[in-house]
């Protein structure tokens, strides 16, 4: 750990640069850290909200026939509960840790994107109020989490109550997919040099599947859930069955999406407890090649076995045969971690710090909870255990056993490296004891309940059906688990305002997030630091296997210098003029036009904040591509994922509606072949305008530039000709559930081509201002694969819309 | 069925020789189709609980065992062992084919496309929040309570008018979603006569707790005999009762609930031998004069979310609509 002379001088240098304070300065943060802090707290927060919400489902529960609350409010209580503790609690405390945590693992400055970054926190806050005013203003969504049609529609759910919910679904999920694919970059893009894919710790390697997941799995639910706010707000059919819709559509695209989101709840939290056990135990972990593996196929595994939530939907044999086996491939890389958890233990030297009692609590919690999961992937079995209490004891074990364990595990040990104060190990203990054993209280005679026939979901139930007792039981439990949490939170500020001053290693780590102050600087290192191996920390203090040390390497400077990015309240600009729309959606159009007029304002205003900025120029990453490139790609990514559902469904309904007009009746073959070719062609424009930015030639780019636009443009003409010409034969949203996908889907892709447009306009503006310079190219390029996959994305909905019967 | 006895007796045993057989048991199968179930049950429950025991064994050794000492050594520093991670990844696979076999069987056997032969057909169509049976080949119509023949197999098409429901009664199968726009089907055996209690599965409004049903299953002999009467007009009621009938004619009950001679209404329960029914509402209290009195003043009241309005009856007209439709047997 040698500094050498040119670091120590710049060590000096930045000790003079004061870190801002003061409420402006967290408003307009772009530093992980602080956006990190500013996770973990509101979902602290929100974390209280929820158990609070659970505290009064149990205080009904606590006797048979009781009525502390009514049915309604029951109803908002499990549903908030649950939408709360996924959303507002569990994925902001894990976003807290991948913010704070994987630029330091992997000896990186920043985000690739910190205003993006910053982006994603501030939607999250507003969607999360936007989500919680619901309560304020009497309209609590009262549908359960996974909001199932038809009882979302307007027919059934006539208040404001669901519109909530599914609009803050949609800003939550923005949120993520702009987290996914900043942190997808960060990690591939900004390992510091030497660390390989392969020497990346645990905790970095579960956050990047998780990222994957995230923005591959939000696309079908938002899909989902646009089409429940055009049932709703437009008179669209999607889940009218009356129309011919099929209910099971609902049920596919949110677990398409929920299932995935299992494993964005626990993949995390198995990280940290692949980091915690390593430490603790003195050990590398066991398998480590094989525990990333195994948590890559979780990830992969994910995406295929979504039906086991429906087993009683009456999907039929084959496919209830299929989602079982598949559910229970599911359980050999679960258990493998486990085995190598365990085998990671054995041998070690354990020191039991409270972060290692987490650790080891979420093996053995999450084993139970793992276990009865296997139990449901027998479909026969599932039909007795599914939608009972059952089913809540599992999904509780695996949550809070599993997640939230972890996380707290996570707490305790990064808890001295974000706030540079140690917390209260002695007292500690005692707040793990409380909570685990509060919790198995709590949750282990919900097994009991659900064997018992209890259902989930009622807000009261018969004294004669047997389960007085365990409700009783467990409704102790709760409050258990209630001061648990309290306890927590008096070590929280106990430590915050005298905890002992943490050193920058407390607990001998293995990762390079040790290698730094408690907390570290603005700038994370002051010089980027070498990496050996996965445990490259703990190599530089005790060597290999044989105890051989690496020899000190020369820091690897920063390509650029240190760089820190400039503050920006761009976001929250952004992310206000979105929660302003929503709000407007729920009372008045004008609303929403100002809102997404400062959504607008303020995305040119951050796009073009450091358009001309030396510093942010070149972005060239570890993987030798530009981050805002590889951003593009993931993004195109998660775009396939949305535009694929709007296709399978608009397949799926083909030749269901009940009444015309139908296809073939009405769409103009020849018209839209003309203006596919003419979308076409605008891609071979859009490659010469790249070429002639590229060389310079100015005369060319923004003559090509301006084609590219003209010819989207003149293919957004044909579209709207189209649609008034449908309009005019009796076709619309509300016609049947032709016009219902139809419009959806193309108008859709016409939006795209619209904001496509609108960017190509933007650089021919920038370029006849001569502000588009070589250097520039790189934002042509990106534009231009947008515009590519908008095109391609075309070929597809006009083969399979337009030209097979 | 020695698994599903062993899976009783193992939770029983963890949780201190309670009550298993509770009136929703899943534990306690009383037709062909639950059997099935808890037999795969029986299975999966020993396999994973010996899995589990493993685990916290193991787990409780480790702890134990490597606690650190003071000044204790560093230990080796272990990476891996490719032929036991091979081991532990083999050999679950290997104890999942022990599960998955009967569970595929199990499906293919208790899914089967069409009614057999010789089945007792019953239309379920789940409202919120009641149930309504219609048995098509005798031309009954009844609510909240299925009296089936015992050994007899029984087709169940479910039928939803309204949103997601789910038709569940533990102690003669698994639960299968009533879905509007789709036809699902239960096909099952009752064994045993006794009278089962059910209740909806899948969250369906407010109040999905109150949407209770009981299946009555009856010695083929005794069915017979419900179905003639089912089948027969009601009696003419007489005192109070009569006070009721034209209580309940002149009212806006007709509006929705038919009584075969008196009304034809059908958003609501068909009422014909409301008196033969053990339960009201749904199966929230039991059917008795005082509580139908209570019921049918303070509707709104008493069910969250019913669409039955307040009628407005006073305490003595709501005393006679109930002895009236008490005495609808």
């Amino acid at each position: 750990m040698m500094a050498t002379h040119e670091a120590a001088l710049r060590r000096h240098e930045l000790a003079h640069v004061p870190e801002a304070t003061g409420l402006w300065s967290w408003i307009t943060t772009v530093d992980h850290k602080r956006i990190g802090i500013l996770y973990g707290a509101s979902a602290l927060f929100f974390l209280f909200v929820g158990g609070l919400e659970a505290l009064l489902i149990r205080t009904q529960l606590l006797r048979p026939n009781l009525s502390v609350v009514s049915a309604e409010t029951y109803n908002a209580l499990f549903t908030m509960h649950g939408t709360t503790m996924i959303f507002l609690a569990v994925m902001p405390l894990n976003a807290a840790f991948f913010n704070y945590m994987v630029p330091l693992m992997i000896g990186a400055r920043d985000v690739a994107f910190p205003r993006l970054n910053a982006l994603s926190y501030w939607i999250f806050l507003f969607g999360a109020i936007f989500l919680n005013v619901s309560w304020l203003v009497g309209a609590p969504p009262d549908i359960g989490w996974f909001g199932y049609a038809n009882l979302t529609t307007r027919p059934f759910s006539p208040g404001p109550s669901v519109d909530f919910w599914m609009l803050s679904l949609q800003i939550l999920g923005a949120s993520s997919i702009i987290a996914g694919v900043n942190f997808i970059v960060t990690i591939l893009n900004m390992r510091a040099p030497g660390m390989t894919l392969m020497r990346m710790p645990l905790f970095v390697w579960m956050t990047l599947v998780v990222q994957f997941l995230i923005v591959l799995a939000f696309p079908p639910i938002t899909v989902g859930l646009i089409f429940l706010m055009f049932d709703r707000f437009f008179g669209a059919h999607f889940y009218d069955v009356a129309a011919g819709g099929d209910l099971h559509l609902w049920q596919h695209l949110f677990w398409i999406f929920g299932h995935p989101e299992v494993y964005i709840l626990i993949l995390p939290a198995f990280g940290i407890v692949s980091e915690v056990l390593p430490t603790f135990s003195r050990k590398p972990l066991f398998g480590a090649p094989v525990v990333i593996y195994s948590g890559v196929l979780i990830g992969f595994f994910g995406f295929g076995v979504w039906s086991h939530h429906m087993f009683a939907a009456g999907m039929g044999p084959v496919a209830d045969a299929f989602f079982s086996i598949a559910t229970m491939l599911i359980a050999i890389p679960t258990g493998v971690k486990i085995f190598n958890w365990l085998a990671t233990m054995w041998g070690g030297t354990i020191r039991p710090s409270v972060a290692f009692h987490y650790a080891a609590g979420l093996v053995a919690l999450f084993t139970i909870g793992g276990l009865s999961g296997v139990m449901h992937a027998s479909p026969p079995v599932d039909l007795q255990q599914t939608d009972s209490y059952f089913v809540v004891a599992h999904m509780h074990y695996v949550l809070i056993g599993g997640s939230l364990f972890g996380l707290f595990g996570g707490l305790y040990y990064w808890w001295p490296k974000m706030t540079g104060r140690m917390l209260d190990e002695r007292l500690g203990r005692l707040q793990f004891w409380i909570l685990a054993l509060a919790f198995n209280v709590t949750f282990f005679p919900q097994h009991f309940l659900g064997a018992l026939g209890m259902p989930r979901r009622i807000y009261t139930y018969h004294a004669g059906a047997g389960w007085n007792l365990w409700n009783f039981v467990s409704s102790v439990g709760a409050y258990g688990i209630g001061l648990g949490a309290l306890l927590f939170a008096v070590l929280a500020v106990r430590s915050l305002r005298s905890g002992p001053r943490a050193p920058a290693d407390p607990w001998d780590g293995r990762t390079l997030e040790w290698r730094t102050s408690s907390p570290p600087p603005p700038h994370d290192f002051d010089e980027i630091p070498p990496v050996y191996s996965r445990d490259t920390f703990w190599r530089e203090k005790y060597g290999d296997g044989q105890g051989r040390k690496p020899a000190p390497r020369p820091p690897a400077p920063g390509p650029h210098g240190i760089h820190l990015p400039a503050p920006s309240f761009w976001p929250i600009v952004i992310a206000l003029g979105i929660a302003v729309a929503a709000a407007g959606a729920l009372t008045s159009l004008a609303v929403v036009v100002i809102g997404a007029a400062v959504t607008v304002v303020g995305s040119f205003a951050f796009a073009l904040e450091h358009h001309r900025n030396p510093a942010h120029a070149h972005q060239e990453g570890g993987l030798g591509v530009d981050h805002r490139k590889l951003a593009m790609w993931l993004f195109l990514g998660s775009e396939c994922f949305l535009f694929g559902t709007l296709i399978a469904t608009y397949m799926a309904y083909r030749g269901r509606s009940v009444v015309g007009p139908h296809p073939h009746e009405i769409l103009n073959i020849p018209l839209t072949t003309a203006s596919t070719f003419v979308l076409l062609m605008s891609s071979l424009l859009m490659v010469l305008a790249l070429a002639a930015v590229q060389r310079g030639d100015h005369a060319q780019s923004r003559l090509w530039l301006a084609g590219t636009a003209f010819f989207g443009l003149g293919f957004l003409g044909f579209q709207a000709w189209e649609f008034v010409h449908f309009v005019h034969d009796g076709l619309t949203l509300q016609t049947n559930l032709f016009g219902s996908t139809f419009y959806t889907l193309t108008g859709f892709h016409g939006g795209h081509v619209a904001l496509g447009v609108t960017w190509l306009l933007t650089l021919l503006v920038l370029d006849l201002r001569g502000r588009l310079g070589t250097q520039d190219a790189i934002k042509v390029e990106v534009a231009g694969l947008y515009w590519h996959f908008v095109d391609v994305v075309w070929i597809v909905i006009f083969t399979l819309v337009y030209l097979i019967p | 069925m020695p698994g599903g006895r062993a899976a009783l007796a193992a939770v029983a045993a963890l949780a201190g020789g309670c009550a298993w057989d509770g009136p929703m048991s899943t534990l306690v199968a009383r037709s062909d189709l639950a059997r099935a179930i808890l037999h795969v049950y029986g299975i999966i429950t020993w396999v994973t609980a010996v899995i589990g025991v493993l685990v916290f064994v193991l787990l409780g050794v480790i702890l134990v065992r490597f606690r650190a000492r003071p000044g204790a050594p560093l230990p080796r520093q272990i990476r891996g062992h490719t032929l036991m991670e091979l081991g532990w990844t083999i050999v679950p696979a290997l104890v999942l084919l022990v599960i998955a076999i009967p569970t595929i069987q199990i499906i293919f056997r208790t899914q089967t496309a069409a009614a057999p032969r010789g089945a007792l057909e019953v239309t379920v169509r789940a409202y919120q929040w009641w149930w309504e049976f219609r048995y098509p080949g005798l031309e009954v119509v009844t609510a909240n309570e299925l009296v089936l023949p015992a050994g007899r197999t029984v087709a169940l098409r479910l039928e939803g008018p309204d949103v997601l429901h789910s038709f569940w009664v533990p102690q003669l199968g698994g639960k299968r979603d009533v879905v509007p726009g789709r036809l699902n089907r239960i096909v099952l055996t009752p064994e045993q006569p006794g009278d089962y209690w059910g209740q909806c599965a899948e969250f369906c409004g407010a109040s999905h707790a109150n949407m209770g049903l009981r299946v009555m299953v009856r010695p083929p002999a005794e069915f017979e005999r419900w179905v003639a009467a089912q089948k027969a007009a009601p009696g003419e009621p007489s005192g109070a009762a009569a006070e009721g009938k034209a209580v309940f004619a002149r009212s806006a009950c007709v509006g929705c609930h038919t009584i075969q001679g008196v009304s034809a209404g059908v958003l609501g329960p068909n009422l014909t031998h409301f008196g033969s029914r053990t339960m009201v509402a749904a199966g929230m209290w039991p059917n008795t004069p005082e509580n139908v009195a209570a019921w049918v003043k303070d509707p709104q009241r008493l069910k969250p979310g019913v669409k039955m309005p307040d009628l407005g009856l006073t305490e003595e007209q709501a005393k006679a609509v109930a002895a009236y439709l008490v005495s609808l047997k």
